[in-house]
């Protein structure tokens, strides 16, 4: 048996421990190491929101230049050279524009649009497609999922979220288009199950063939009856139904690239239990699931809500029993801006723990996080203020050689956020015009 | 006449155009609304044209009398100097409202007029203001007009396409497979408008919840031909909802029993007689050389004694498996064998003597009931339906047709054609050719089934103007009534094609009702009906609603409609600071929602009136809830039925479900009580913070100070946040007797409390009971918030102005009916917006 990858069980044992395995090459399927060979290096994206915006003069850097860590950002020690710290960045569509008030949800919704969501309670949401939606429908067929969207925070579940903004805005930062937003997993283990569990263990190869054949002509059968209906529909329900097509078309996909990848079927013994107690754990196992997909090469790209906009948990492992969102408007009360600090930093933690988990993992061209370009940040600059510009913006991970990291990059007053989206979807090989509100590229990565 | 209208205009612009907006708007009132759907379409302004104008301008003069009578002074007086323009705030320009038509014309926007001049949110604080007559007269005139303005319109609003949400997902396939295992509870969250979960335009369907549509149907289509004992889910009744006796004490997430003869004990209503397996998840703290002895008991008989050597990590469950009669019964746990061990262990290490127990304790984790058990030879309900699992190969085709059939027609709530059967039956052929049993070959064509639009979907496409007959190929291959012994009825059509809108099938309808009050598929009741064709007769609708209200899956409405409404699904987000309120546990918590849905349940099945919502002398209480209140006299887990006296508690603004939710960990938040109330009771959407609202941290104004009331007040004091906090804020402060878990109090920390405050009308009260005084008083006012919140619940979509008048009789018809709770249902029910569906145009 040539080329039978290493199971992915022994890569799974992995999960969990402090030091991830090493990235062998025998362990790439063959096709994956086809594509490296005869491509250029593999990139990927992840995006990583935290609500209710920051303690700014503890968050951002004073000094442009190289790098230096502010208290809340010192958990990045280890990994200070692959990181920048962008200051200026604005999104400017997250503002009222004359919409008044709901800038938790406006912001949320146009964080990764760089458009202004319509003001709705439902009948008519509207806000743009987002960045990593742009890049998942024209590279993700390259993987066996085009992207994968997590959070902590399941959405709200009754009431309204944000005056006058229907809940569809305030819990998604991923928009498949204008009005369909990506929900995203809040338990791990169903992401375990979704990137590994399409195969059980000691199937045989044609009782695999069998069901998938059985799938597939079920998605046919919905698809038939679906295209039924249609016919019978008016315009907006028409619509819906589209929705439902677009999800029967991709699962359709999936099938055939998850064939065509055929991965093992050896699911470890490490599969997370659920939602764990602890925001801590909880974090660090979606931040496993997002490394698990990326290193096997399930996806290239993830988003993760560290928490909703807007989101009144309290913290009360790190001594902060008061509400995020409400310590979010500090007033200038040295305490409590002290609080928001100590959640900035606890967040920061987090994200440092999965960019040294990526760094730990050795691809043939560098590392995970070399091959990475996480973007961390919030859609709010000062909670109290609810200002859309200089956003506190991280962004780490060489960019597959393409990004110049350890530096503090402060850039003009008012440049989109989408630039910088704009600058790493050209590095994913998505070519696009325009994004949002984006003015052109940042110049300044490299 | 002409001149009249003229003389209104202004005498700079041309005299015509303001004619010819007055007949297009009034002409619209009498159109009829098959043909026009808004006051402002071009079509309309067409017509007008045509119209002869002498026809229009009584009413024209009449209701421009109206207007400048009882409108266009106070605007004049009181609005322009800031409304007036293009930029005018909130939009809204009423220096240019010359006449009544430039009313009609701009329906919403003059509602919103109505409501903050009624609410006397505008003009705001400090600025000249109206009358109370002049205000009531304004409001008046507007709301009138433009009501029915509306009402002529007849248009009963579209539905957007809805899927099932993830409750009503659950349901069904409980209902249609006999497999209550809740696969919708790993969906995805369904998005929120209008306050619900289950409004078309926002339940939309991503990839992923496709995928987990897949996973699920296979899962409930395998479980559905399980014997049903291998499905079933057990009931676990948890420490806080027991009753403890004689030194039994709850430590945390279980109950510790030291003492002889200490119990906990708790009731469990066994819905029917049968064999039952009863379970005690306990463990030990030994001390001395015997294992702890437990008793179990049933009624007080012992049904188990065991040794329990099992020490907390790895629990015993001790069971017994036996006939239990139905009805309420008791279940307890005795400890026997209490030990105190008297060693003097001073002389060994402190490690050691920390980890030994002096006292040999029985420990409780839980008490579990499963059942009733149907047998190892029993057969799941589809199992009986489908016969024998293993005909030969000639019959396994007609038999999965005939169990298709049937079961397609309770899938779709419809009878499926004969296309859609044999494309299911295909299915099962392809199955069977690839070397799957029959069985299995069944249970995957239901897979298709479930994962089909006809099942996700709630399907309300204009019925067929008369039903395909027999021998044609559309011709319905299940007829669900005629398994009843009743042939199905040609439905009647009451609008050709090409009308805007058009009856509900009576199929619709009936998922309407079950979705509505049950949040699951209809039953069999329903569904004879509608292939009867009985049930869009609205005697038979109202029958049936008041039926389906009685029927324990009405609770469905306390879980879905009340869980939204009164926001107790959010109780579980909310994270009281433990240190400020230490008697907050997860027991607390579960017995404050209990309390508020045992209390919506009651008002529903004893069809009483709506207004106990505000206040009521009645609530139910467990031990632990009673406690937290300082009532005395409850004893024991279990919820029962407990009168009230005094001021400090009666109806759901004083419960603690709603108090904590509307709190922040640390503190009480007025400002989200009184938002919640004038949102949520008196229906009174608060206008979003007005644009080029100040940043709250312009550097120049410093923090503000005080106590939180002064704060609140000190940022009252800018007009513009006072038009809307004038009106939440002292609702706030009139629950502040209330902390952030619900608890009564008096004072707070440093000072007492001030539960006073004037509404912006000028009405004054002195703490809770007042307050509920003044909302008691605008008991018109809640019944229409309320109706509003359960239209919107019913329909499945955001309200539109020209549901108004269909809320209007209602409420009007709910208020002469004792304002029973039932009346707004069946309302409701009996309302063209939910009989009715506009046609599908995209708008």
């Amino acid at each position: 048996m040539p080329w039978e990858p290493i199971s992915r069980r022994t890569l799974l044992r992995g999960l969990g421990t402090a030091i991830a395995l090493p990235m062998l090459e025998a362990m790439l399927p063959l096709n994956a190491l086809a594509q490296s060979a005869a491509k250029a290096r593999v990139n990927r994206m992840a995006f990583l929101f935290i609500p209710n915006g920051v303690n700014v003069a503890n968050w951002m850097p004073a000094t442009e230049g190289p790098l230096e860590l502010t208290p809340t950002l010192a958990s990045m020690k280890n990994v200070k050279d692959k990181i920048s710290i962008i200051t200026g960045l604005s999104q400017h569509n997250a503002f009222a524009l004359g919409d008044g008030g709901g800038d938790h949800a406006r912001s949320t919704a146009a964080w990764l649009t760089g458009v202004h969501p319509k003001k709705t309670d439902g009948a008519d949401l509207h806000v743009g497609i987002s960045v990593d939606q742009v890049a998942a429908q024209r590279v993700g067929r390259a993987t066996p999922f085009a992207s994968l969207e997590l959070g902590c925070e399941r959405g709200q579940v009754s009431g309204a979220c944000d005056t006058g903004y229907s809940c569809a805005y305030s819990s998604s930062i991923s928009w498949r288009g204008p009005s369909t937003p990506n929900p995203h997993e809040v338990d791990p283990r169903a992401v375990f199950e979704r990137l590994f569990g399409n195969n059980s263990p000691g199937e045989t190869a044609e009782s695999r063939a069998r069901r998938q054949s059985l799938k597939q002509s079920v998605l046919d059968f919905v698809l038939d009856d679906a295209a039924s209906l249609k016919k019978q529909l008016g315009v907006k329900d028409q619509a819906k139904l589209d929705e439902y097509f677009t999800g029967v078309r991709e699962i359709e996909d999936r099938l055939a690239r998850i064939e065509k990848i055929n991965a093992d079927p050896a699911i470890g013994d490490k599969v997370p239990a659920g939602v764990p107690p602890t925001m801590r754990e909880h974090i660090r196992l979606m931040c496993d699931m997002m490394t698990l997909a990326f290193q096997a090469d399930l996806t290239r790209i993830c988003t993760f809500m560290i928490a909703n906009d807007g989101s009144n948990r309290s913290y009360k492992d790190i001594g902060v029993p008061e509400g995020h969102h409400d310590m979010s408007h500090h007033g200038h009360d040295p305490y409590k801006l002290d609080q928001i600090a100590k959640i900035n930093k606890f967040h920061a933690e987090q994200v440092a723990y999965f960019l040294e988990k990526l760094d730990g993992i050795h691809e043939p061209d560098g590392t995970l996080l070399d091959n990475s370009m996480i973007v961390y940040g919030a859609g709010i600059s000062d909670g109290d203020r609810h200002n859309h510009d200089n956003l506190p913006i991280l962004l780490a991970g060489g960019g597959a050689g393409t990004i110049k990291q350890g530096r503090h990059l402060n850039l003009d007053k008012e440049t989109p956020l989408n630039d910088l989206f704009l600058s790493m979807l050209d590095r994913m090989g998505v070519h696009v015009e325009t994004l949002g509100d984006s003015t052109g590229r940042l110049t300044t990565l490299i | 006449m002409k001149r009249s209208i003229q003389q209104i205009a202004e005498p700079s612009r041309p005299a015509r155009r303001p004619l010819v907006v007055t007949t297009a708007a009034l002409l619209t009132l009498a159109l009829p609304a098959a043909s026009l759907l808004c006051a402002a379409a071009p079509p309309a302004r067409q017509r007008a044209h045509a119209a002869p104008r002498h026809s229009a301008t009584p009413a024209a003069s009449a209701a421009d009398a109206g207007f400048n009578r009882a409108v266009r002074p106070l605007i004049q007086k009181y609005c322009v100097s800031c409304h007036a323009g293009k930029n005018a705030p909130a939009g809204i320009d009423l220096a240019s409202a010359k006449d009544a038509s430039a009313v009609l014309k701009n329906r919403s926007a003059w509602d919103r007029v109505a409501q903050n001049v009624g609410n006397s949110h505008m003009p705001p604080a400090g600025s000249p203001a109206p009358t109370k007559a002049e205000r009531d007269g304004l409001v008046e005139w507007v709301q009138s007009t433009t009501s029915a303005a509306d009402c002529k319109l007849n248009d009963p609003g579209h539905v957007t396409l809805r899927r099932l949400n993830r409750a009503e997902y659950n349901n069904t396939v409980r209902d249609l497979c006999g497999v209550d295992i809740h696969p919708g509870d790993e969906f995805p969250n369904d998005d929120v408008g209008y306050g619900f979960d289950n409004i078309g335009d926002v339940l939309s369907i991503s990839p992923l919840l496709m995928e987990k549509y897949i996973a699920a149907a296979a899962k409930v289509a395998h479980a559905a031909f399980q014997n049903p004992d291998d499905v079933l889910q057990p009931v676990q009744l948890n420490p806080p909802s027991f009753s403890y006796l004689a030194q039994a004490t709850r430590v945390g997430d279980h109950a510790a029993l030291a003492a002889q003869n200490a119990e906990v004990d708790c009731d469990y209503l066994f819905p029917t007689a049968g064999d039952y397996v009863l379970r005690a998840v306990v463990y030990q703290s030994q001390a001395g050389p015997e294992a702890a002895k437990m008793q179990f008991k049933l009624d007080d008989k012992d049904i188990l004694s065991k040794n329990v050597f099992n020490a907390a990590r790895t629990p015993m469950n001790a069971e017994v498996r036996m006939p239990v009669p139905g009805g309420k019964h008791k279940l307890s746990v005795v400890f026997t064998n209490p030990f105190h061990d008297n060693t003097d262990y001073s002389n060994l290490p402190r490690q050691q003597q920390r980890n030994r127990n002096l006292d040999r304790r029985l420990n409780v984790k839980q008490i579990v009931v499963l059942g009733p058990l149907h047998g190892p030879n029993a057969q799941s309900p589809l199992m009986q339906q489908l016969g024998n699992p293993q005909p030969d190969a000639a019959a396994a085709e007609p038999e999965s047709r005939k169990f298709l059939a049937e079961f397609a027609g309770r899938a779709y709530r419809r009878p499926a054609t004969h296309e859609e059967v044999e494309k299911l039956v295909h299915c099962a052929d392809l199955a069977r050719s690839k070397g799957e049993s029959f069985q299995q070959s069944i249970e995957y064509a239901i897979t298709a089934a479930l994962c089909s639009p006809n099942f996700l979907f709630r399907i309300e496409t204009r019925p067929a103007v008369a039903p395909a007959p027999a021998k044609s190929a559309a011709k319905p291959a299940v007829r669900l009534a005629s398994r009843r012994g009743v042939k199905a009825k040609a439905k009647t059509v009451a609008a050709p094609a090409t009308s805007a809108k058009y009856q509900l099938s009576d199929y619709a309808l009936a998922s309407r009702l079950s979705y509505f009050l049950w949040s699951s598929m209809p039953d069999d009741e329903l569904l004879g009906l509608a292939a009867k064709g009985r049930l869009h007769d609205p005697a038979v609708l109202e029958a049936q609603a008041r039926r389906m209200l009685k029927d324990p899956r009405s609770r469905a409405l306390g879980e879905n409609f009340a869980g939204q409404w009164l926001q107790l699904r959010g109780l579980a987000n909310s994270s009281p600071d433990t240190r400020r309120f230490p008697d907050f546990d997860e027991g607390l918590r579960q017995a404050m929602k209990t309390e508020t849905e045992l209390f919506f349940d009651s008002i529903v099945t004893e069809d009483r009136s709506v207004l106990d919502f505000l206040d009521a002398r009645y609530t139910f209480l467990n031990e632990q809830l009673a406690r937290h209140y300082g009532i005395e006299g409850v004893q024991g887990g279990e919820f029962r039925r407990v009168p009230l006296t005094g001021d400090e508690r009666g109806g759901i603004l004083t419960q603690a479900s709603l108090l904590t939710v509307t709190s922040n960990p640390t503190r009480t938040s007025p400002v989200k009580r009184g938002k919640w109330v004038m949102e949520n009771l008196l229906g009174v959407p608060l206008p979003p913070a007005p644009p080029n609202v100040p940043a709250l941290a312009d550097d120049s104004r410093g923090p503000l100070v005080g106590t939180l009331r002064q704060r609140m007040e000190q940022h009252r004091k800018d007009p513009i946040c006072a038009s809307c906090h004038a009106g939440m804020d002292p609702i706030g402060f009139g629950l502040e007797n209330y902390d952030a878990v619900g608890r009564w109090r008096v004072s707070d920390g440093d000072g007492s409390i001030d539960p006073s405050g004037v509404l912006p009308d000028g009405s004054k009260f002195n703490g809770p009971k007042e307050l509920k005084q003044i909302l008691l008083a605008r008991k018109s006012q809640f019944i229409h918030c309320l109706t509003q919140k359960l239209m919107t619940y019913a329909l499945g979509r955001g309200l539109e102005r020209t549901d108004k008048c269909n809320i209007d009789s209602i409420v009007s018809g709910t208020m002469k009916d004792g304002n029973r709770f039932s009346a707004i249902v069946v309302g409701i029910v009996k309302s063209e917006p939910f009989r009715e569906q506009r046609n599908d145009k995209g708008d």
